[in-house]
């Protein structure tokens, strides 16, 4: 929460109430961490509250604050327009201008920001998200996937104050999904312009967001480090621990090894998972069910699936569906096991484990990313 | 055939459409996109030509532009001039009964122009003004265009309001609709068989333009 004691100005402090006929918006949070999602199923307000912060909706009441500069503040009088905020705002559909190229599009900004406050170049965003290729073409013959990271590069070439994602991924297959999320990661890494990132997906929140705020009905249910909110009881009503993914960065050592697989390396560890177009040395986001982990005490000695990892359990949550377990294997993983393996097993914080977890039960997000 | 007929009608039409156009797109993007006060009066306002006969039109321009009214009055002395009974009344008339037309046309084609992309333009650094002449506008051009053709045959077919606020002087008022009553009334069937074939000829070529622009922008849409 808010720390009078960080120098660092606050990406995002916010204070809204926003009355329609048949839905209220009542949410106050402030946003330290870098990535921050928004989390909530469908018509929870999510979108709402970006607008109210873009200024594409105007609050009712309360005040917006975007790195300690306040843009609406309905005591003051204060509603700056959204052109006047500084931000990025990426939405769902990448909203490209149809009449222009993919070269124009991501100029259209750029050349509207003052060149004092031009932080980001456009060739760098270019390179950044592997667009070189694409920018003379026409936005008409882009597929999802480019057409985001177009969108992704023109919301950023006016190196906004925060760039606020609108459920980027949610036009887009589960493969074009980890290509998103892994060029957003790169992003933050590289530009450091802190992110609002709305999603319903948990899986997503999870890979991305540091910290996450969870709307239901126009209200806040939860807001903190993603990892406790996931298991936060009020949360957990809500949330599908069944599909719940573990998405994260790999590198590939071996791209098609030994019978048609492939080695990642998570940290120390190295999985052998499907086959990937991806070369050897190169990222890739690959995905793991958390219900696909098998957990067991001891190694299992004779065994078909093909990784088996050593991990010390970090925390146990019991969930209304059953329990999860955080564990860390030199990156944070979530498994989802039922009471009754919990209980037989008797696990605690401290435990050492080992995960058992098969080739194919790992999804390799390789979508080949043209563009140079 | 007499040119200069046909000039002047294409003179009145055209200046009518001229005068239209800006304030058609001004008042089309409020109607469309802004939640403004009074919306569903000057809804009604805007089309309120449409409904009502042009002798009307014409006789209330009569009252405005007299000499007497509020507006002949003030050209009268200000600039020594008398509206009624010249081409500039019978514009002021063309404009008046074809502007409900040409707003209907151009609200549909802004209102078709996805609001997002306008939004995506705002967060980009770009004003209203900027988002409407670099976004809305062009991507609406078919559709404003078809508008403006759609204005431009109304105002060309104008004759109730026009009779009343300019008269009938050949020559100076007279316009080709105008001149076909007056070629009926006189008995001179061959001359107002020439000119409807003439009018319809203007009136057909107009609209092959307009539904192809709107095909056009359909297409591009799809």
């Amino acid at each position: 929460m808010y720390r009078s004691s960080t120098i660092a100005p606050v990406p995002l402090r916010f204070e809204v109430v926003r009355r329609f006929e048949n839905f209220h918006l009542e949410c106050a949070a402030t946003f330290v961490s870098g990535v921050t999602a928004v989390f909530g199923p469908s018509g929870s307000g999510k979108s709402t509250l970006l607008n109210c912060i873009a200024g594409v909706t105007t609050p009712d009441e309360g005040s917006v604050e975007i790195l300690d500069r306040v843009v609406f503040s309905s005591g003051a009088r204060t509603n700056l327009r959204p052109e006047s905020r500084r931000l990025g705002y990426m939405l769902q559909e990448a909203a490209l201008f149809p009449h222009m190229s993919v070269r124009e599009n991501i100029l259209y900004g750029y050349r509207l920001t003052p060149p004092e406050r031009r932080r980001i170049h456009p060739d760098e965003l270019v390179e950044l998200f592997r667009i070189g290729s694409l920018m003379d073409r026409s936005v008409a013959n882009l597929s999802k996937g480019e057409g985001q990271r177009v969108a992704l590069a023109r919301a950023l070439a006016t190196s906004p104050d925060l760039l606020l994602l609108d459920e980027p991924t949610a036009a887009l297959d589960s493969v074009m999904r980890g290509t998103i999320l892994e060029f957003l990661l790169r992003c933050w890494r590289e530009l450091s312009t802190p992110m609002v990132y709305v999603s319903h997906s948990l899986s997503e929140v999870l890979a991305i967001a540091d910290e996450v705020l969870v709307l239901s009905d126009g209200r806040r249910v939860a807001y903190g480090k993603t990892a406790d909110v996931l298991v936060h009881p009020d949360v957990a009503k809500m949330a599908e621990y069944a599909v719940l993914e573990n998405i994260l960065e790999a590198r590939v050592i071996a791209a098609d090894g030994q019978a048609g697989m492939s080695e990642l390396a998570l940290g120390e560890v190295v999985l052998f998972g499907p086959r990937t177009c991806r070369e050897p040395g190169s990222s890739v986001m690959i995905s793991v069910r958390a219900s696909e982990i098998i957990v067991a005490l001891e190694a299992p000695p004779r065994l078909s699936a093909r990784n088996v990892v050593r991990a010390v359990v970090e925390e146990v949550h019991e969930v209304a569906s059953g329990v999860i377990l955080y564990v860390d294997v030199g990156v944070r993983l979530v498994v989802e096991i039922t009471y009754g393996s919990s209980r037989e097993l008797g696990l605690h914080r401290g435990r050492e484990v080992y995960l058992v977890l098969k080739a194919s039960s790992i999804m390799v997000l390789d979508a080949l990313v043209g563009g140079g | 055939m007499d040119w200069a007929l046909l000039g002047l009608s294409l003179q009145v039409a055209g200046v009518a459409t001229a005068l239209n156009l800006p304030v058609a797109l001004v008042l089309s993007w409020l109607l469309v996109r802004r939640r403004i006060r009074g919306r569903l009066l000057i809804d009604v306002l805007v089309s309120l030509p449409l409904a009502v006969p042009p002798v009307v039109i014409g006789y209330l321009l009569l009252l405005l532009l007299g000499r007497d009214g509020p507006l002949g009055a003030a050209a009268h002395s200000v600039f020594g001039l008398d509206l009624v009974f010249t081409w500039v009344a019978a514009a002021l008339a063309a404009a008046v009964v074809s502007f409900p037309l040409m707003i209907r046309a151009i609200m549909v084609a802004m209102g078709g122009v996805d609001e997002r992309l306008e939004v995506a333009a705002r967060t980009l650094g770009a004003g209203i003004l900027r988002v409407t002449l670099t976004i809305t506008v062009p991507l609406a051009y078919r559709g404003i265009l078809a508008g403006l053709l759609l204005g431009f045959v109304r105002a060309v077919s104008e004759f109730g309001a026009t009779i009343i606020v300019a008269g009938n002087i050949p020559g100076r008022t007279q316009t080709l609709p105008l001149a076909i009553f007056t070629s009926v009334q006189t008995g001179k069937d061959e001359q107002a068989l020439r000119l409807v074939g003439v009018t319809v000829a203007l009136a057909f070529v107009t609209l092959v333009v307009h539904n192809w622009l709107l095909a056009r922008d359909r297409t591009r849409r799809a």
